[in-house]
C-alpha cells in the first residue's frame, strides 16, 4: 500500500488568501473595539463587551499574521 | 623394537600429529578448501573517486558448507574504503538479475600485514563440490596521490596510483587478471609484473596463474588525470520540516581543490586562453582526435559545480559569507533539478571555497505517515554535488516542536545523537536528530528514513502564541482605560 503523504492543512495555494481575509476581519474587528472606547463614556462602558470584542480581534489577527507568515515564505 | 612395534607407534602418532595440525591451522583450514577459480579485478580511475569492480568465481571443493566468502583490503585500502557493496547473478543471459548481498567487517587479527576481512554472506550457503560467482563494487577515497605535488597553471595534473597486481585474498586464486582504467592514454610509467599490457586507456596486468593466499605485489601507476578533485572537507546539511507544507534544506560546504597544489601566479587571461592552447594542442597537431580528450580542459583546475537536487525545488539560493553569488544556473526538469553553481574564482590546486546552497521543497513529496501512525521523513542521504567525496558528513534533521521518540533508518554505520535547535515562534525547541558519516561517495545517494511521534494538537501551538500575544495587548489597553491615574479629586456634586 502506498504511504499516505502529509499535507498541509489547508491548501498552500490558498495561503494569501486567507490571510488577507482574515487580517482585514481582525482590522475589521478590533476597529469596532477602538471606536466603542472613543465613543462611551466611562461609565456607560461594559467590560464584558470590550473583552469579547478583544478576543475576537485578537482571534482573527493571531491567525492572520500565521498565515501571512506561511504566505511569505517563513515556514513557522 | 620389530617392525610391528615401530609401525604401530607410527600409527599412534601420525593421528596425534595430523589432531596438533589441524588445531594449529583451524584459522587457515576454513580458508583452504574453498579457492577462487577465476577473479577479475577492474579498476576505474576516470575520477578521482577509485571505483573497483572485483568479480569472484569462487569453488568449495572440500568444506561441508561454507555460508559466507571472505574479501581482503591491505591496511592502506580499507582506511579509504568509503562503501563495499557485493551482488551474485542469478539467471543467464537475458534474465540476468543482481540480488545485493549483505556485507561486514570481520575483526581479523591473525590476518598477515594488517589486512582486513569484510564477509559477503551468500544467499544459500556453498555447497561441497559447487562454485557462485560474486561480483564486488568498492569505492576508494584519496587514493589518487597527485606527482609532482605542486603545479603551475597550464601544467596537466599527473598522479600515483598505488594497488597489487595480484588480487589480495585469504584464498588461493587459480587465475587473475587486473585492468586499471585510466582517464586517457596518457599514463607517464607503470611497474611491470609479466605479463602486463598497455593499449590505449587499459593497462592489463595478468593473466596470473595459481597465487598463494595474500599474496601482494605491489605496482604503482603515474597517469595523468584532469578531472576535477573536488572534495567537500565538511558538509553541514539542515532539513527542517514544517507541517505547514514545506521541507527547508540548508548545506553549508567547505570545498578545496584536493589535487597538485597551484604554484606560481594565477592569471586570468591564461586560465581563459587556455581553451585556446587546448584547441591549438589538441587539433593542430592531432586533426583526428574525437574521443573523450574532447572535453577535457588542458589545466586541472575547475570552475562549475553541478548540484542534483530533487524535482519541484524551489526559493534556491547560493551566497557564502560575503553575500549572494550570481554565477549560477538552475534548470528544472519533471524528474530532477540541476543547479549549476560557478565560485567566486576558479579552484586551483590546494584552493578553499565556502558557501551555502538553501533551497524548499513542497512538504508532501518527502513526508508519510506511516501505518502505525507514526510519520517519517524520507530523504536521500549524502551530498547532492556530483562526483565529489564528502570527508565530514552531518545531515541534521529539524523535527517540528512537539515531535517525539525520533529514531532513524538508514542503510549504513552512522553516528547519531539528539540536539535541541531554536528557530521561528518556539517555546520548548525543535528535537534535532543529528547523523555523522566520515567519507561519503555518491554511491551514498541512498533514501533514509527518519521515523517520529507528532500529534496534530501541537500545530496549534504557534497561531495561538500569536492570538495571545496580540490579546495581551487589547487587555493591556482595557486596563489602561479603565484605571484611574489623575491626581485630582473627582469633582464632588453639591448636595
Amino acid at each position: 500500500m502506498a504511504p499516505k503523504p502529509v499535507m498541509s492543512p489547508i491548501p498552500m495555494h490558498l495561503y494569501p488568501a486567507v490571510s488577507a481575509l482574515l487580517l482585514v476581519v481582525g482590522l475589521l474587528v478590533s476597529a469596532f473595539f477602538f471606536i466603542y472606547e472613543a465613543t462611551t463614556s466611562t461609565r456607560n462602558r461594559s467590560l464584558a463587551k470590550e473583552l469579547v470584542t478583544a478576543t475576537i480581534a485578537s482571534g482573527f489577527l493571531g491567525f492572520g499574521s500565521l498565515f501571512l507568515l506561511l504566505a511569505t515564505g517563513v515556514y513557522v | 623394537m620389530g617392525r610391528r612395534t615401530r609401525s604401530a607407534a607410527a600409527m599412534a602418532i601420525v593421528p596425534l600429529l595430523l589432531l596438533s595440525f589441524f588445531h594449529l591451522l583451524q584459522f587457515v583450514s576454513s580458508t583452504q578448501e574453498i579457492r577462487v577459480l577465476s577473479a577479475e579485478k577492474r579498476i576505474d580511475l576516470t575520477s578521482p573517486i577509485a571505483r573497483v569492480f572485483l568479480t569472484l568465481k569462487v569453488e568449495n571443493y572440500g568444506a561441508p558448507e561454507v555460508p559466507e566468502i571472505l574479501i581482503a583490503f591491505s591496511p592502506t585500502e580499507s582506511e579509504h574504503l568509503a562503501i563495499l557493496k557485493a551482488s551474485t547473478v542469478e539467471g543467464k543471459r537475458k534474465k540476468k538479475t543482481y540480488v545485493p548481498l549483505s556485507v561486514s567487517p570481520v575483526s581479523s587479527p591473525d590476518a598477515p600485514n594488517g589486512a582486513q576481512l569484510y564477509s559477503v554472506t551468500l544467499r544459500s550457503p556453498l555447497q561441497s563440490g559447487e562454485t557462485t560467482t560474486v561480483e564486488a563494487l568498492y569505492v576508494l577515497t584519496h587514493s589518487l596521490e597527485p606527482f609532482p605535488t605542486e603545479i603551475s597553471q597550464s601544467e596537466p595534473q599527473l598522479v600515483y596510483y598505488r594497488d597489487s597486481a595480484t588480487i589480495l585474498s585469504p584464498y588461493t586464486i587459480v587465475e587473475q587478471t587486473v585492468y586499471i582504467k585510466t582517464p586517457s592514454s596518457k599514463v607517464e610509467s607503470y611497474t611491470k609484473v609479466e605479463p602486463t599490457a598497455r593499449s590505449g586507456s587499459e593497462t592489463r596486468y595478468g593473466p596470473y596463474h595459481d597465487r598463494l593466499p595474500y599474496s601482494f605485489s605491489p605496482v604503482i601507476v603515474h597517469f595523468e588525470n584532469n578531472n576535477p578533485f573536488a572534495v567537500v572537507e565538511e558538509l553541514v546539511r539542515e532539513i527542517e520540516i514544517s507541517h505547514w507544507g514545506n521541507l527547508q534544506i540548508r548545506d553549508h560546504y567547505r570545498l578545496k581543490h584536493a589535487g597538485a597544489r597551484h604554484k606560481g601566479v594565477f592569471s586570468r587571461t591564461i586560465a581563459a586562453l587556455g581553451y585556446f592552447y587546448w584547441v591549438y594542442d589538441t587539433y593542430a597537431k592531432h586533426p583526428c582526435r574525437l574521443d573523450y580528450q574532447f572535453r577535457q580542459s588542458l589545466s586541472a583546475s575547475f570552475k562549475t559545480l553541478l548540484a542534483m537536487l530533487p524535482p519541484r525545488v524551489h526559493s534556491v539560493y547560493y551566497r557564502d559569507d560575503i553575500g549572494n553569488i550570481s554565477s549560477s544556473h538552475l534548470r528544472i526538469n519533471s524528474q530532477k533539478s540541476e543547479l549549476e553553481i560557478e565560485p567566486r574564482y576558479p579552484l586551483f590546486g590546494g584552493w578553499k571555497a565556502t558557501f551555502t546552497i538553501g533551497y524548499g521543497l513542497p512538504l508532501q513529496d518527502f513526508l508519510f505517515e506511516s501505518s502505525d501512525g507514526r510519520r517519517y521523513l524520507n530523504f536521500s542521504f549524502g551530498c547532492p554535488l556530483i562526483e565529489t567525496v564528502v570527508d565530514d558528513l552531518t545531515v541534521k534533521v529539524i523535527l517540528p516542536e512537539g515531535s517525539r521518540n525520533p529514531t532513524a533508518a538508514v542503510p549504513f554505520p552512522v553516528n547519531q545523537h539528539l540536539e535541541m535547535t531554536y528557530s521561528y515562534l518556539d517555546v520548548v525547541g525543535r528535537t534535532t536528530l543529528v547523523l555523522q558519516k566520515r567519507n561519503v561517495v555518491p554511491e551514498h545517494n541512498y533514501p533514509f528514513q527518519v521515523y517520529y511521534d507528532f500529534n496534530p494538537i501541537f500545530m496549534l501551538a504557534e497561531p495561538l502564541m500569536l492570538v495571545s500575544s496580540v490579546f495581551l495587548f487589547f487587555v493591556a489597553y482595557i486596563a489602561y482605560v479603565h484605571i484611574d491615574l489623575s491626581i485630582r479629586r473627582p469633582l464632588k456634586t453639591n448636595s
